[in-house]
């Protein structure tokens, strides 16, 4: 806004206090103006497609497989996915994995971050190798990740047949109990580093002198962490931890490319589960149903996200 | 209580050499500041004595205790920082109490003391509260309060009253010294004020370059200045030095100015200036031994005003003679302007002489 129009606006806003929502956008319209092109951007290529997936999911494909002819069955698809046994089987895979990578890749990043935290000879070096999972490509990890495991000629199992631990390589992704877990190794070694990185920076800000009075009052290392690091990592952490909780939720690489959800869903978590309903199968309208149902998910935690940011913030300043 | 030891106290990191071979002696209930510029050691050496960094060589001892290897929590200390330091995230009251709870004091006992504490700091209806709804004065009094409910035997305090403003550190710097006087604390306090260190301490330590500079008295330090260095950090304005040329004929020693005047020595100054090892000898006076003149009088040394400071109570003039900037004080009625000339007299039972070459200050025996 100008300097002028500032002026202009002053007796306006003294006359009345508090101006209405209309009022107070039409003072800042400049504001507006500057983004609108962002807005309309925002429009074409993020709230039509939510519009239409809404609108998809009271739909279901027909017997063409033609999206024009799509035959419209209400809340059937909703009732569909409720009902069914591999909703309740991929949900709790989506929440075990989700909550499950998250906690081990937080503690994980915790302690490595704890440990790069003191002066030692190769620091620099371990910690750019620490990195290393968080920045090659999801993909090309899969597909090594896939190797190691494999039951004929992974390594894993090579070196425990010659260690005598077991007879045979054991089945780490073709058997139905123990596939997850075994996604979730490869999900927590590819994302600790995330956590490291913003531990790290979170720990760079520990006052000296709080550790030092600590340290005078009688705490040992332990008690230090707990007292003075610890709580002083509370906001990163918890912005850490929702940003892995959003991004394992929405995990797609990883189980698509070692297992495609399979053997008998048992590493299907809801990504890859709505794209093979979608792009698999063809049935745009459960696939929609269970979009929906996810983007739901996804906004509460984004809301939580939000505000723990904002209260990290107003922490700052006060 | 207990006294403090420091025995040839030195600090290296790497090349450099932070604290160079301290000695001094804290006795049993004794306030001493440790004082000097940015980077003199000073901090350093608290920090030495609390153990938070290890000691390079030398002797630390706490009461008849040697602490060169002992952890800080071990050393019956308490500690009060520039920044407060304190815990965030804990209510004052948590604040008070943790020293106590690391030490595994039962529950009772931890309250009956946090509450004396509080009570003796005038801080009991902030118990509840967290740090940062505090101001800064009741932040520094918390700070303290926690070194206080441990009951230490010595007391360190780094800079606690720097974060203050101006008006509010005078109060803290009074209330300070009360809880020194009614604790009878053997305290060690770091400061860069030297204001600070001649109001509070019963002796202080001037530090520079990592070395102890003179461990006495403020009115000594003051009085008798052992060198350059302190002369010119202990008093506000400085001490002015004036580099001069010392001469001797018919048994009269007079010191000469760049400008060509001169001064003729009392015949004790006269025997100090004969000690020095060159013929190069600073002139130090403080503002108030130097008598000003507006008109000319016989002996007195012509110069002239440079800038005229009035502050009030007291006018600051400063002229320049021999290259040196020289403080002057007057009473505010008498008529001094800029570039006005003037005559100045120095009292030769209140000047100080350096030697040129050492920066050591010249004593006739």
């Amino acid at each position: 806004m100008t300097l002028a129009t500032r002026l202009a606006d002053a007796p306006l806003r003294e006359n009345s206090k508090e101006p209405g929502v209309l009022q107070r956008a039409w003072i800042n319209r400049a504001d507006y103006l500057y983004v609108l092109p962002s807005i309309v951007v925002m429009l074409i290529v993020i709230a039509y497609p939510i519009y239409y997936t809404i609108e998809l999911s009271f739909f279901t494909t027909p017997p063409s497989l033609q999206l024009r002819d799509k035959i419209f069955v209400g809340l059937d698809n909703y009732s569909l996915i409720l009902t069914s046994d591999v909703f309740w089987r991929v949900t709790a895979n989506t929440f075990i994995w989700t909550i499950v990578s998250t906690f081990a890749a937080f503690v994980l990043g915790l302690g490595t971050a704890l440990a790069l935290n003191h002066e030692f000879v190769g620091r620099g070096v371990l910690r750019a190798i620490l990195i290393i999972p968080w920045v090659i490509s999801a993909v090309a990890a899969s597909y090594i990740w896939k190797w190691i495991y494999h039951s004929n000629f992974g390594v894993i199992g090579a070196v425990l047949v010659s260690l005598g631990i077991t007879d045979r390589p054991p089945n780490f992704i073709d058997s139905v109990s123990t596939v997850l877990p075994s996604l979730i190794v490869v999900n927590v070694w590819r994302e600790f580093p995330f956590a490291m990185i913003m531990l790290m920076a979170g720990l760079q800000t520990v006052p000296d002198q709080l550790l030092r009075a600590a340290r005078v009052d009688g705490a040992n290392a332990w008690q230090s962490f707990w007292h003075v690091t610890f709580p002083h990592l509370q906001g990163v952490s918890t912005v850490t931890i929702l940003l892995l909780a959003v991004s394992n939720f929405n995990s797609f690489i990883i189980p698509w490319i070692m297992t495609g959800g399979g053997p008998s869903n048992a590493s299907h978590i809801w990504i890859t589960h709505i794209y093979e309903l979608a792009f698999g199968r063809q049935r745009w309208g459960i696939a929609s149903a269970y979009s929906v149902l996810l983007f739901i998910i996804m906004m509460t935690l984004g809301y939580f996200y939000v505000r723990a940011l904002s209260g990290a913030e107003r922490k700052d300043r006060g | 209580m207990a006294h403090v030891v420091l025995r040839n106290l030195v600090k290296t990191y790497g090349p450099h050499t932070a604290v160079n071979n301290v000695s001094l002696t804290v006795n049993d209930g004794e306030f001493v500041a440790l004082v000097g510029p940015s980077g003199c050691g000073k901090t350093t050496t608290l920090n030495l004595v609390a153990g938070l960094i290890p000691i390079t060589s030398g002797d630390i001892s706490i009461g008849d205790r040697v602490v060169n290897d002992v952890d800080p929590k071990n050393r019956d200390i308490a500690m009060v920082f520039q920044n407060y330091a304190l815990y965030p995230q804990k209510t004052v009251y948590k604040n008070l109490a943790f020293p106590l709870q690391m030490r595994r004091l039962p529950r009772d006992e931890i309250d009956r003391k946090v509450k004396e504490a509080a009570r003796v700091l005038d801080m009991t209806h902030l118990l509840e509260r967290k740090p940062r709804e505090l101001s800064g004065g009741q932040q520094q009094r918390v700070a303290l309060g926690r070194a206080l409910v441990r009951d230490p035997a010595v007391f360190l305090m780094d800079e606690p009253l720097s974060n203050l403003d101006a008006k509010l550190r005078v109060q803290m710097r009074s209330e300070i010294k009360r809880f020194h006087q009614d604790l009878e604390a053997t305290i060690i306090y770091v400061t860069h004020d030297q204001l600070e260190a001649v109001t509070m301490a019963d002796k202080m330590a001037v530090m520079n370059g990592g070395f102890l500079q003179q461990y006495d008295s403020p009115a000594q330090v003051f009085n008798h200045p052992v060198n350059m260095f302190v002369a010119s950090f202990i008093g506000s304005p400085a001490m002015s030095l004036i580099p001069l040329e010392a001469s001797s004929a018919n048994g009269r020693t007079v010191l000469t100015g760049e400008e060509g005047w001169s001064i003729e020595l009392s015949p004790h100054n006269a025997r100090k200036v004969e000690r020095s090892t060159t013929k190069k000898v600073v002139l130090g006076a403080r503002h108030s031994t130097i008598k000003l003149s507006t008109s000319p009088v016989p002996g007195a040394i012509p110069a002239k005003a440079y800038t005229v400071e009035p502050t009030g109570d007291i006018t600051f003039v400063q002229a320049l003679l021999s290259g040196a900037v020289v403080n002057i004080s007057v009473p505010p009625t008498m008529p001094v302007a800029p570039d006005q000339p003037i005559w100045l007299e120095f009292d030769q039972e209140r000047m100080h002489l350096f030697d040129g070459a050492t920066e050591m200050a010249l004593e006739a025996d």
